[in-house]
């Protein structure tokens, strides 16, 4: 792969990458945002497999292989059987409609633009485009957090966050050891797992997963 | 005994605790493992020919004094809390616990301990990250064993708060290791996360980066630590788990993140040179001090009650950090130490007085004196203690960490902290007393438990004696780990 293919394919998948966190934040429906999800995590293993066989780093195939399976695959697959199991079919309900959250979505790429760009103090050698876009996938995943009612979507918004710092640890530094890799996966799977877990006890507990059901503990 | 035979404990006894068998016997091996541990830490960490640091495991784990006092303090309170549990949650005869379900609950209290000894175990700043991420999720099914509604609300804003909190700190993570890679040289890849390398080599590091990453980490591990503003999960998982649990979660667990913090704090100050960091644990020490007053002051839960008072204890512990200086660090340290064994004996009575009373509101707790001489002497001494009254230890290294503002000229800090911890007494007293004195309104009906009443004894001797006297290993123990964070010795 010459190197300009390699450049211009960075920037398409970049740009896909983009596009599913805006179909994560525009999906009213939670089939549809796990789906998004799976999307955003493809293109983040797509990213990282082009990046680590143009720089030819060994180690960051194996996380872009691991990406690929666990959050492509495992955890789509996991958080469909819940939504199956719990019959969630209905709209995903949001304190602010879809409309506005775009826009504020917007606003938040722009700001993370700004934040980073260009004589402040994070200057990586080669990859620097991608840090804003890291930037505003966290951003976006703390935008769901706050927003969205449901429980199930509020652990989506983190998974997000969490590719939101695995693209940034990819772009600034080549990922990180490949040991605090693999354990930082295992810790993401089993947090998936463990929310996935807790959804049922809400569920079954609050006969419902709305997370403003949950007001008993104040003061 | 080394390092790895510290970590295999818990981790085998936590599976053995699941090998279905009658409850007597899951009991025993559930009690015999963290005694186990306890008992190997200290010889571990008090042998004569002990070095000064000892790796492991190609330098990812490592043992200096700093992270021996948290070994001894994981495991001491982790081993009162085991036999408090023995009573507490083997002893109830009702049918919400299921046998399985109490053996699920001793192997995540096996595990919870592990992820704790492994988070101030690890030299590597990335495998610290896995180990306290680790902590929340074994802690999650301890905060809910009922299944209750309140319960389930509790954990489930523990393990989303601190899950995004920890997220930030991996961000810091990766600024740091960053600021690594960019002055490494070949080979040293294995070495770039390591706690003691980059400290050999903070004056290579970008300060700007590492100031932008300790704010990262202050706000990801202070969430984990109960630093306000990141505290509002702390009251409700503390008032909501089983009281040993509360203890370890407000003992320990919270020391961990605050040793997670020490180390960037240390790593900050060395590559910056200056107080920044210091700074900034002050400020947040000062606020969660100010912040806990008024819901100490007004507190209608006794659970909650104690929990807001481990948010007071940290800012004090981050402002002694703050302040730095060997008084400061040796001070917070001690602080640490006795916040752990005084805020876990406190939370043990609340277990006592949750078994007698059946509530925890405070207005419906009255005479624990009469309906429970024990008890009462020991809730009511351990409320005097947390509130810093003289003959306790915690006075102790509340003195040493305000008198090491004064020599460091941070005058209205510690103005601002006398007049708050004078208002913490207050409330504390009123509360104590309102509870303690009277007379109650029912008989005492309650089977004793031996167990659970010698742990409260245990616990009282414990902070009664180090009050007046620190034994000697332990003090030079203490006074190693302040070197290493950079206190110097104390004169």
């Amino acid at each position: 792969m010459t190197d300009s293919i390699a450049v211009s394919l960075t920037h398409f998948l970049g740009m896909m990458l983009v596009i599913a966190s805006f179909w994560m934040l525009a999906s009213p429906q939670i089939g549809a945002c796990i789906r998004a999800y799976a999307t955003h995590s493809f293109f983040l293993a797509a990213i990282t497999a082009v990046i680590a066989s143009t720089n030819h780093v060994e180690h960051l195939m194996v996380s872009a292989v691991l990406t690929l399976v666990l959050k492509t695959i495992v955890i789509p697959h996991v958080f469909f059987r819940i939504i199956l199991r719990l019959g969630i079919r209905k709209e995903i309900e949001s304190y602010i409609n879809i409309p506005f959250s775009l826009l504020l979505a917007v606003l938040l790429v722009f700001v993370s633009f700004y934040v980073t760009r260009e004589g402040k103090i994070l200057n990586p050698v080669s990859l620097g485009e991608f840090i804003p876009l890291a930037v505003s996938t966290v951003f976006f995943g703390m935008l769901m957090m706050t927003t969205r009612k449901k429980a199930i979507s509020q652990v989506l918004g983190l998974l997000l966050i969490e590719n939101g710092l695995f693209l940034m640890g990819v772009t600034m530094t080549f990922g990180m050891p490949l040991l605090v890799e693999i354990g930082i996966f295992f810790d993401v799977l089993v947090a998936g797992l463990i929310m996935g877990i807790f959804v049922f006890k809400i569920r079954g507990a609050f006969e419902s997963i709305n997370v403003d059901d949950m007001t008993a503990l104040k003061g | 005994m080394t390092i790895d035979k510290v970590l295999w404990a818990p981790l085998v006894f936590a599976f053995l605790c699941l090998v279905p068998c009658p409850k007597r016997i899951t009991r025993l091996v559930f009690m015999a493992g963290a005694a186990l541990s306890a008992v190997g830490a200290w010889f571990f960490v008090f042998a004569p020919d002990r070095p000064e640091c000892v790796f492991a495991f190609g330098k990812n784990l490592m043992m200096d004094a700093l992270s021996a006092v948290f070994v001894l303090l994981i495991t001491s309170v982790g081993v009162l809390s085991a036999a408090y549990a023995g009573g507490y949650i083997f002893g109830k005869e009702d049918a919400v616990l299921s046998p399985a379900k109490i053996r699920r609950y001793a192997f995540f209290f096996h595990l919870f301990l592990f992820t704790m000894l492994l988070t101030v175990l690890s030299n590597n700043l990335g495998i610290m990250w896995i180990a306290i991420e680790g902590t929340t999720l074994a802690s999650a099914f301890l905060v809910n064993v009922d299944d209750k509604r309140s319960s389930i609300e509790a954990a489930w804003k523990y393990l989303i708060l601190c899950s995004v909190g920890i997220a930030l700190a991996l961000f810091g993570i990766i600024l740091v290791y960053y600021s690594a890679i960019a002055q490494a040289a070949a080979g040293e890849g294995e070495l770039l996360l390591d706690w003691t390398f980059l400290l050999s080599r903070a004056g290579q590091l970008d300060p700007r980066v590492l100031r932008l990453a300790f704010i990262f980490i202050l706000v990801g591990y202070g969430t984990k630590a109960g630093l306000a503003p990141f505290h509002s999960w702390l009251p409700d998982a503390h008032s909501q788990a089983p009281a040993p649990v509360s203890a370890l979660l407000s003992g320990v667990l919270l020391s961990c993140a605050t040793l997670g913090i020490l180390r960037f704090h240390i790593l900050t100050s060395a590559a910056t040179g200056s107080s920044f960091s210091g700074t900034l644990l002050v400020f947040f020490g000062v606020l969660s001090v100010a912040v806990s007053v008024p819901f100490i002051l007004e507190q209608k839960d006794y659970k909650r009650l104690l929990a807001y008072s481990s948010v007071e204890h940290m800012g004090l512990a981050a402002v002694g950090l703050g302040f730095g200086g060997a008084l400061g660090i040796y001070g917070a340290l001690l602080h640490i130490v006795n916040h752990a064994f005084t805020k876990s004996l406190l939370f043990f009575s609340s277990g006592h007085l949750l078994y007698l009373f059946q509530t925890k509101e405070i207005e419906k707790v009255r005479g624990v004196f009469r309906k429970r001489a024990l008890l009462g002497i020991v809730f009511f001494l351990g409320a005097l203690a947390i509130a810093g009254m003289p003959p306790f230890s915690i006075f102790v290294s509340e003195f040493l960490i305000l008198a090491a503002g004064f020599s460091a000229k941070k005058f209205v800090a510690c103005a601002l902290l006398l007049i708050l911890l004078s208002l913490v007494f207050i409330g504390f007293l009123k509360h104590a007393s309102q509870m303690t004195l009277g007379v109650p309104e029912n008989p005492a009906v309650l089977k004793k438990s031996l167990l659970m009443d010698s742990v409260l004894v245990a616990g009282l001797i414990v902070i009664l004696v180090t009050g007046f006297y620190v034994p000697g290993p332990f003090q030079q123990l203490l006074q190693q780990a302040s070197r290493v964070a950079g206190g110097g010795p104390i004169s």
